[in-house]
């Protein structure tokens, strides 16, 4: 699987896991945590965030990932981060390997 | 400079002379993602989410106004507080650029800056008269407050205060010259305290009470005085007369040259039938008392 094909992929799965309420933006941020977002967003990125924060009078996390959308978390975002969210809604809704 | 700055920039903001949106007018959310540190970033996105309001307050609280000196390009820092000066100033020109580009688009003297404000103020137009006009650009911060030094007298002042000779014509006679030297030197009625005595000191009771005060009744005429050995012998004395009498009259007769050892003034005489001082004196101290 090449970088790209895993890329699509989990931008694929947060965004049917945000679809289909499977996690909520929340969820997202609970583990895409300011540090995490702060380390590897691109400083446009970020300026996009806080620029549309600023301008909506709040910082929402569905207001950030209206700007971070699911294929920039997947683009930026370490992937075992994206997976630990995904894992995390998993198990929160019964749904378990063991 | 980012000490000045960082000063500068929050004194505007506690002062109410700035606003967090006059940072954040500068200091871009661009710029911010550019040259803040992630964990500056981290703690801004932690604050943001954490608010329920984000604005531009929250965002300089969160950074900090010496975070922002920090990393944010001096250029940048500097164009904020220029415009917050210029703001503050009456100015209405939104200082954009950085003080390089502003100073290089074309110098403005100040007064014709100043001049469009309503704060030509008679400080400034005296600052700009004691200073030569320097040309300062209209983006430029309002220059650092300098106590308006005195400017020195200037010496046609003294010139002009002090007659000169030549022209001067003399109209006071030798005669007033005198009278001014006479009353320079004459001293004033009551100006001056006694210092001390003019005259031999006398031991009389209230010279001896004042010897508490040696300073102001020194007895030092009386001591130097040359020990005269009276071979007095015993004379009978006079019925009838005191015992200050009998020595008045031994005094005389006994020194010789009682005429020339000193002249005595009038004043320097003692009335010594009214003093009873003299009983108790040694013979010395009578001797050197009646001289």
């Amino acid at each position: 699987m090449s970088q790209d094909q895993r890329q699509a992929w989990f931008a694929r799965m947060m965004e049917s896991g945000l679809e289909n309420s499977i996690f909520k933006p929340s969820d997202v941020l609970a583990h895409a945590t300011p540090d995490v977002l702060a380390s590897h967003l691109p400083p446009d990125l970020l300026s996009k965030v806080l620029a549309a924060s600023l301008a909506a009078g709040s910082m929402t996390p569905e207001r950030v990932l209206e700007t971070v959308t699911p294929e920039l978390l997947a683009k930026h975002l370490p992937h075992d981060v994206l997976w630990a969210c995904i894992a995390a809604a998993a198990a929160r809704a019964g749904v378990t390997t063991s | 400079m980012k000490a000045f700055f960082v000063a500068a920039l929050s004194s505007a903001l506690d002062l109410g002379i700035a606003t967090p949106d006059d940072v954040l007018k500068h200091a871009r959310p661009d710029l911010l993602a550019e040259h803040l540190p992630r964990p500056l970033w981290a703690r801004l996105l932690t604050a943001c989410l954490g608010a329920p309001k984000v604005d531009a307050q929250l965002v300089v609280e969160t950074v900090g106004v010496s975070n922002l000196c920090e990393h944010i390009p001096e250029a940048v820092i500097w164009a904020c507080i220029a415009e917050i000066g210029a703001r503050s100033l009456g100015g209405e020109v939104a200082v954009q650029k950085p003080v390089v580009a502003a100073s290089s688009s074309g110098p403005k003297p100040l007064a014709a800056s100043t001049a469009a404000g309503p704060i030509a103020t008679s400080e400034t137009t005296n600052s700009s008269r004691h200073t030569p006009a320097k040309p300062l650009a209209i983006g430029a911060p309002p220059p650092p407050e300098t106590k308006a030094q005195p400017a020195p007298p200037p010496a046609k002042a003294v010139s002009t205060s002090i007659p000169a000779p030549s022209s001067a014509p003399v109209t006071i006679g030798i005669e007033d010259v005198v009278a001014e030297l006479d009353a320079e030197a004459a001293p004033p009625a009551r100006a001056r305290t006694p210092t001390g005595q003019r005259f031999r000191q006398t031991n009389t009771n209230i010279g001896r009470l004042a010897q508490a005060n040696q300073t102001k009744r020194p007895q030092a005429q009386a001591a130097a005085a040359p020990p005269e050995v009276l071979a007095t012998p015993a004379r009978p004395a006079r019925r009838g007369e005191t015992e200050i009498e009998v020595e008045i009259e031994t005094d005389v007769k006994s020194s010789d040259d009682w005429r020339t050892a000193l002249a005595v003034e009038d004043e320097q005489l003692v009335d010594w039938s009214s003093s009873e001082e003299t009983m108790t004196t040694t013979e010395g101290d009578t001797h050197s008392r009646k001289r």
